[in-house]
């Protein structure tokens, strides 16, 4: 009886502890991979990275930290566009229920770093949306 | 202080420039028609997150930012 309940408490013991290190080896590997990304930035990328957070909203800079993506507010529709994370197809025309009704696609000329474009469609649909539109190419989901 | 921001393949290039000296200014207003005379559309900071363009240079702008002409992709 008494070896019986020691032989279970410390199984559940060692599971304790197994679980609680692969609790904290996951948050480790999760902050060195965003260390890493940081530091796999170029200097450019850098600097607009930084461009892009100073003239996001806090709510804009949260979403675009959690899921890689920000939302803005067409200036002439008030239609919401999901802005991703990457250099095509980055443009989401979000309808009712939070559908994704279309994908828009237009940036600034030159080759700028992914910040850069990014705030510069988050620029362009939220003070003049119909221009945007105008030189974009759209297709549906 | 009042700065311009030109987005640029490095990043960004700014401009600093005293809002109270003249020739500073007018170096600004230079480069304000000189950049939306080549395709940049201009923005200034209206609060946080929010912006509006601008036509013409405005000398009470703490920040305005310049981006290149857009195209479909």
């Amino acid at each position: 009886m008494g070896s019986e309940f020691l032989l279970t408490s410390t199984t559940v013991s060692v599971l304790l502890i197994c679980a609680l290190l692969a609790v904290a080896f996951h948050g480790a590997e999760v902050r060195t991979r965003r260390g890493d990304r940081m530091a796999r930035l170029s200097k450019p990328e850098q600097r607009a990275d930084a461009l892009l957070k100073e003239w996001l909203s806090p709510e804009q800079r949260s979403t675009l930290h959690k899921y890689g993506f920000f939302e803005v507010r067409g200036s002439h529709t008030a239609k919401c566009y999901r802005i991703h994370c990457r250099r095509n197809m980055s443009i989401y025309e979000v309808g009712t229920g939070q559908t994704q009704v279309a994908i828009w696609c237009f940036g600034p000329v030159g080759h700028l770093p992914l910040g850069d474009v990014m705030l510069a469609q988050k620029l362009a649909l939220e003070t003049d949306e119909q221009a945007a539109l105008a030189v974009a190419n759209r297709s549906g989901c | 202080m009042a700065m311009q921001i030109v987005m640029d393949p490095t990043g960004d290039t700014r401009h600093e420039f005293n809002m109270s000296d003249a020739a500073a200014v007018a170096e600004a207003d230079r480069r304000f028609r000189q950049l939306t005379g080549t395709g940049f559309t201009a923005a200034v900071r209206t609060a946080e997150g929010r912006s509006k363009l601008i036509r013409n240079f405005d000398p009470s702008a703490e920040e305005t930012i310049f981006f290149p002409r857009l195209q479909g992709g």
